[in-house]
Order: structure tokens, then C-alpha cells, then sequence
């Protein structure tokens, strides 16, 4: 009985992660990936920093053919150059929620030229995210970058 | 070269011969209208063939279906549902000639008097095929430009409806059944896309082949911010009063940009003119979460 049990708990986490978030032809319902219906749900990191603060670097982008705006910002630390916090605000659909809230999770406690490296295809994949809604993740991607970029750019001067 | 194809082979002129012994040839989708001379003496020479006093050529809107399968209509064995295939499909080899066609009736070989779009025939009142040259503009009988009056929509959209909604065809044959469920969908979407500015924008800069791109994304620090501003003074916004007063200003903005995207497409600026697409769809969405909120 007890195996039986461990079965069922095993076979549901087992089974969840299979299940396909959106696939086009299955003729299964269309569905957010339990991950993107947490970060919707639970997101991490909500919220806005001073975008006037010396240590603040904010990214703003938007998609305009779904009305997106993506707010994302870092918090740097100037000798060691690592982002020791970030936030963001979305406004949009629960994937593009849950790509900015992962983007966040993601730049936290690195260094600013490493999450330049982070790319869209590891944030949808991460997801799950079906093709339709490939490009919320390049958005919170631009975002990682707009928010370096505009750091960099109040070091600069 | 097909075509050539067909005029010197024998055995065609033999499959034709055939079929000109059917009672019926309302639908040879098969043939080409460029094919009329070839049939003209054969059609002339069959018995009982439908009352048509115009030229005894057949046609379906244009359909020209090349393969040889398509020719062997002929035979008692012929199934209509077959036929249905043939008239969706798009006359991909010579588009021009859609508007300098005469289209016939698929149930009476009536022509098209080409005063409203064919969407009904209007001597036996048979559904038509959906014909995709026919733009949602002249579906609904107004002028192509982006300021139209939006009150004459609703009138001519539900006089359309009179005649081809699929309440109508429930006693009639399975082929007009699906043109009547197709083209009344057709005619709602007309509706529906020139009745919503923004859609309508959408649309009529289709119709110019400007796409504008799903997957663009902006970084405009002004128009951004703005959004972001809207956007969250509506999160923000306690009690109706706010919320509609916050959305009357969204009202005035969309007022400005209807404007300026009809300038901008008047002046064929389309950069302008997807630049106002963008604004009216930003407002647009913030205009919806109000109203969830009301």
C-alpha cells in the first residue's frame, strides 16, 4: 500500500511536468505550464526601485502588438559589479509575468556581464512556453539588457 | 503550360465528350475558364441543360484547377462533396482576372449583376462560395477609407444576415449549409473588424499589404513610461469616479490617434501610421482593465 501511495505522489510529479502547455495539434486544452501559473500566482520580487538611485539600472520595454510594458530593474554593487537585487512590474499576459518574475530570479547574485548572457530560449524553455508565446521571454530578456544597459550608461558620464 | 497540355491531348477532348452527356454540369470546377471555346459546341450540344441565357460557358468563381484528377468530373458516380473542394480553393494563377470574371451561380448559372458583392445570388437566392477578393469594405457596402460611418455598418450587416445565415439553409443541401455558415461568418467579421477603430486600422493597412509585426518589441522611454503610469494608476485607482475619469482621458487619446493614424494613412506615412496602431493598442488594453475593475 505504501508503494502504492509513493506511486501516485511519484506518478502525479512525474506527470505534471509532461504535461504540454500548449501544444497546437494534441487536441489537448491549451494550458499555462504550472511554473508560469506559480510565478503568476507567487510572484517573486514584485515592486520598483528609485530609478534615480546611483545603484539602480532600469529596463523598460514593450510589445506593442499584444499592449505588453515591462518594467525590470537591478540593483548593482559598484565594486564587485554582481546585481544584488532586482524587481520588475509587468503588465501583460501570465507568461510575460512569469518571463520578467524568472528574469529577476535569474540576474540575482550575478555579475552584470553574465546576464547579458542569459537568452530567451532558456527562459520559454524553463517555461514551457508554446510559440505563441515565445516572445514575452525575448521581452524579458531585452529588459535584462535595457537594465545594464541603462546602468552602464549613469557610469559612464 | 499545362493548359497547352490539355488543348493538344485527345483524350481530353474524349473525357469531355463524356461529360457533356450529364444532365448537369453546374460545377466543373476542374475546367479553366480558358477552356470555354473547347467546350462551347460540346455544351451546345447537350440535351437538358440549365436555363442560363448568358454564354454557355461554366465557371466557379474563378477556379482553375489544373490536375488531371480534377478533369474526370464526369459520371453518375460524381459526389457533390467533391465539388466543395474544388470552389474553396483560391484561383491562384490568375488573380487579376477575379474582378473582370463574370461569376456565375453555382445552383441557377445566373450571372453576377456585380451591383452588390456575390455573396447571394440574386435570382435563386442560393448561398455563394466565400470569395476572398470581396474586402470587408464591400462586403459592407462602404467606401474604402478609414473615417466610415459606423451607424450604416449595422444596417447592411444585418440585411446580409437576412439572407445568408445559416438559419435560413437548414432545408437546403449540405453544400450550401457550409457556404451559408461560411460566408455568415465572413459577413461577422466584416462587422466586427470596421466597426472597432483599432481593428479596422489593422485591417485597412492589410489591405495595403502593411503587416504590423506581432513580434515587435519598442524601448521608447516616453511612451513606455507613460503606459506604465496608466497602467498603474488604474491598479491603483480606488472607486469608480477615478477609474472613470482615468478612462475618459483614455478616450481622448484614442480620439487624437484615430485621427492622426488617419492622417498618417491618408499621406501613406505608414511608420506614422503603426506608430498610432501601437498607441491606440496600449491604450486599448488599459481601457479593458478598467473596465474588469468596474
Amino acid at each position: 500500500m505504501l508503494r502504492h501511495v509513493t506511486n501516485r505522489i511519484l506518478g502525479q510529479g512525474l506527470r505534471l511536468p509532461a504535461t504540454p502547455a500548449a501544444v497546437g495539434g494534441s487536441g489537448l486544452p491549451r494550458m499555462y505550464h504550472e511554473r508560469v501559473v506559480d510565478h503568476y500566482n507567487h510572484p517573486r520580487n514584485v515592486g520598483s526601485f528609485d530609478k534615480n538611485d546611483e545603484d539602480v539600472g532600469t529596463g523598460l520595454v514593450g510589445a506593442p502588438a499584444c499592449g505588453d510594458v515591462m518594467k525590470l530593474q537591478i540593483k548593482v554593487d559598484d565594486e564587485t559589479g554582481k546585481i544584488v537585487d532586482a524587481c520588475f512590474k509587468t503588465f501583460g499576459c501570465g507568461s510575460a509575468i512569469a518571463s520578467s518574475s524568472l528574469a529577476t530570479e535569474w540576474v540575482k547574485g550575478k555579475k552584470m556581464e553574465e546576464v547579458l548572457t542569459i537568452k530567451n530560449t532558456e527562459i520559454a524553455k524553463h517555461l514551457s512556453l508554446p510559440p505563441v508565446k515565445l516572445h514575452c521571454s525575448m521581452l524579458a530578456e531585452d529588459a535584462i539588457k535595457a537594465a545594464v544597459k541603462d546602468y552602464e550608461d549613469k557610469h559612464s558620464k | 503550360m499545362w493548359k497547352k497540355k490539355l488543348y493538344s491531348s485527345t483524350p481530353l477532348l474524349t473525357i469531355l465528350l463524356r461529360t457533356s452527356k450529364i444532365p448537369k454540369i453546374h460545377s466543373p470546377n476542374s475546367v479553366s475558364h480558358k477552356n470555354i471555346t473547347l467546350l462551347d459546341p460540346l455544351l451546345q450540344t447537350s440535351a437538358s441543360f440549365s436555363s442560363s441565357s448568358s454564354s454557355p460557358f461554366v465557371e466557379i468563381e474563378g477556379v482553375s484547377f489544373p490536375t488531371v484528377g480534377g478533369i474526370f468530373f464526369g459520371g453518375p458516380t460524381f459526389h457533390r462533396e467533391n465539388v466543395n473542394l474544388f470552389t474553396k480553393k483560391k484561383n491562384s494563377f490568375c488573380s487579376e482576372s477575379k474582378s473582370a470574371e463574370k461569376l456565375q451561380c453555382w445552383n441557377c448559372d445566373a450571372t453576377a449583376d456585380g451591383t452588390t458583392p456575390f455573396l447571394v445570388c440574386q435570382s435563386c437566392r442560393s448561398v455563394q462560395a466565400v470569395n476572398h477578393s470581396i474586402d470587408y469594405f464591400q462586403i459592407l457596402g462602404v467606401e474604402r477609407k478609414y473615417n466610415i460611418e459606423v451607424e450604416k455598418l449595422e444596417e447592411k450587416y444585418k440585411n446580409w444576415q437576412k439572407k445568408l445565415h445559416p438559419d435560413l439553409v437548414h432545408s437546403k443541401s449540405q453544400r450550401e449549409r457550409e457556404y451559408a455558415a461560411e460566408q455568415s461568418a465572413r459577413v461577422i467579421n466584416a462587422y466586427r473588424t470596421l466597426t472597432d477603430p483599432l481593428s479596422r486600422a489593422i485591417y485597412i493597412l492589410k489591405l495595403e499589404n502593411v503587416v504590423v509585426d506581432e513580434e515587435e518589441r519598442i524601448t521608447d522611454p516616453e511612451l513606455l513610461a507613460e503606459i506604465m503610469e496608466l497602467r498603474e494608476a488604474v491598479e491603483e485607482a480606488e472607486g469608480n469616479q477615478a477609474l472613470n475619469q482615468i478612462k475618459a482621458q483614455i478616450q481622448d487619446k484614442m480620439q487624437y490617434w484615430c485621427k492622426s493614424f488617419e492622417d498618417a494613412f491618408l499621406n501613406k506615412k505608414y511608420e506614422n501610421a503603426i506608430a498610432s496602431i501601437q498607441r491606440m493598442t496600449y491604450y486599448k488594453r488599459a481601457n479593458e482593465e478598467i473596465i474588469k475593475k468596474l
